[in-house]
């Protein structure tokens, strides 16, 4: 029977290996995204992307009955363009309701519908965050279509995050749920704004910082703000009321927001070529 | 015979990348995946000690950092830790019984996510630690826990012929 010891070797291996791994954490912090190991990790992710697309199709028979979906793959098929019909007669819907009071206000004369002026890059899905703590997917579409860190991604029916990191041929976009996202958000009944947080996977939006006398009502859309230095253009659908209260005391109300896109069901989406306005 | 590891090792490492890249994202029990990169640290520390299982975990690690939107570096320093200790345990704690792997794996792979978090959240990394943590340990191990027997397997016939780990007594 072998028994191992606490050997030199094994501890200077084991220091080596650390010491190794916390320097790359610090030259990534320090290069913030931008230096040598940003340019290794987007090199890493264009070489093995054939190789995935590869592993997914030899994969996807395996995944689908293990995810219950026994499906033909012509029925599949007819299931997306379903889906993506419906997403975007909600879409629509939600687009109308949400856009209408800054539609009279302040758009009017223009005649803008949901980021329709905006140029867009439209990509396919290709995989979801293999993490259990990041909530993202990639798409099929990088920096040579033009797509950079920042850029906001939509569906027909909203919102559906944001550019987080981007390859030549392959973006990651950070999903609304993701803890770490935070977006600007106007109701479309008061104009009152606040912020939509992210509370993981499958889970509703919360939205802090509205007045707690401010008028709520369940199923009221609510949509990006679009306020100076907002990450995101004004009035995309981000979701509707599902519930809302205000704590005895509270200077502001807890409200829960249900996502406008299925992002557990993610196939097509768009991502707008919109920078921060004065980035 | 290290000729074959040169090229069995990575083989076996890419295999596991692609399963966990493009496979286990789909199966998901109460949104939480198992983890097949750190569970390779975990079988190579299982299978050959503590050096093998550092170095396995530093690889695996380093290529799901590559991937993830996370620090580069940061699933590589975990893994090597857990990969290490395994191999320890596997030591103090070496038994024949068929259960053994499927424990350790267990408590390796909870253990492992549980310092994954809290190392992230402590050179500030957000949304790691919350109220969903303890389900994602929980989840981890036990599908890590089922899916020990396959990826020892796949460990063991790339670790065929290694050189033994210097430090170790029949």
């Amino acid at each position: 029977m072998a028994v191992y010891r606490r050997s030199r070797r094994h501890r200077f291996l084991l220091l080596l290996l650390v010491l190794t791994s916390i320097t790359a954490i610090t030259l990534d912090y320090r290069d913030g995204g931008t230096g040598t190991l940003e340019s290794l990790r987007q090199g890493a992710r264009d070489a093995l992307a054939p190789l995935q697309n590869v592993a997914s199709d030899a994969f996807e028979p395996v995944g689908n009955f293990f995810g219950g979906v026994t499906r033909y793959r012509s029925l599949q098929r007819e299931n997306a363009r379903l889906r993506a019909e419906l997403e975007d007669a909600r879409g629509a819907s939600l687009a109308e309701e949400g856009a209408e009071r800054e539609r009279q206000a302040l758009l009017d004369l223009m005649r803008l519908d949901f980021a329709s002026t905006i140029p867009a890059v439209a990509a396919r899905v290709v995989s979801t965050s293999p993490s259990n703590f990041q909530h993202t997917v990639v798409v099929d579409r990088g920096s040579d279509k033009g797509v950079a860190v920042g850029m906001p991604v939509v569906t027909g029916a909203g919102l559906v995050g944001r550019v987080l990191e981007v390859s030549e041929t392959r973006a990651t976009v950070r999903l609304l749920t993701d803890r770490s996202s935070s977006v600007g958000v106007r109701l479309t009944g008061s104009g009152e704004v606040g912020i939509a947080s992210g509370r993981g996977a499958r889970e509703p939006l919360e939205v802090e910082f509205v007045a707690a006398g401010t008028k709520v009502a369940e199923g009221e859309a609510v949509v990006t703000s679009g306020v100076d230095g907002s990450a995101y253009p004004p009035e995309v659908p981000v979701g509707t009321v599902k519930s809302f209260s205000t704590p005895p005391g509270a200077i502001s109300q807890e409200i829960v927001l249900e996502p406008a896109v299925d992002l557990g069901r993610l196939e097509f989406v768009k991502i707008l070529i919109w920078g921060r306005p004065g980035r | 015979m290290i000729t074959d590891i040169r090229f069995r090792l990575p083989v076996a490492l890419l295999l596991c990348l692609l399963v966990h890249t493009t496979l286990l994202p789909e199966i998901r029990i109460a949104g939480v995946m198992p983890d097949v990169m750190l569970l390779a640290a975990i079988a190579a520390g299982l299978e050959a000690g503590p050096s093998y299982g550092a170095v396995m975990g530093f690889a695996s690690g380093i290529l799901s950092d590559l991937l993830l939107p996370t620090p580069l570096g940061l699933s590589a320093l975990v893994f090597t830790l857990v990969g290490y200790t395994v191999g320890l345990a596997k030591a103090g704690l070496l038994r024949d019984s068929p259960v053994f792997p499927v424990a350790v794996a267990f408590v390796a792979s909870s253990a492992g996510l549980g310092l994954f978090a809290l190392t992230g959240s402590m050179i500030g990394e957000t949304g790691l630690v919350n109220a969903h943590l303890a389900t994602v340990m929980l989840v981890v191990g036990i599908t890590n826990g089922i899916l020990v027997k396959p990826v020892l397997r796949l460990l063991r016939w790339s670790l065929a012929g290694r050189p033994p780990e210097r430090a170790y007594a029949e």
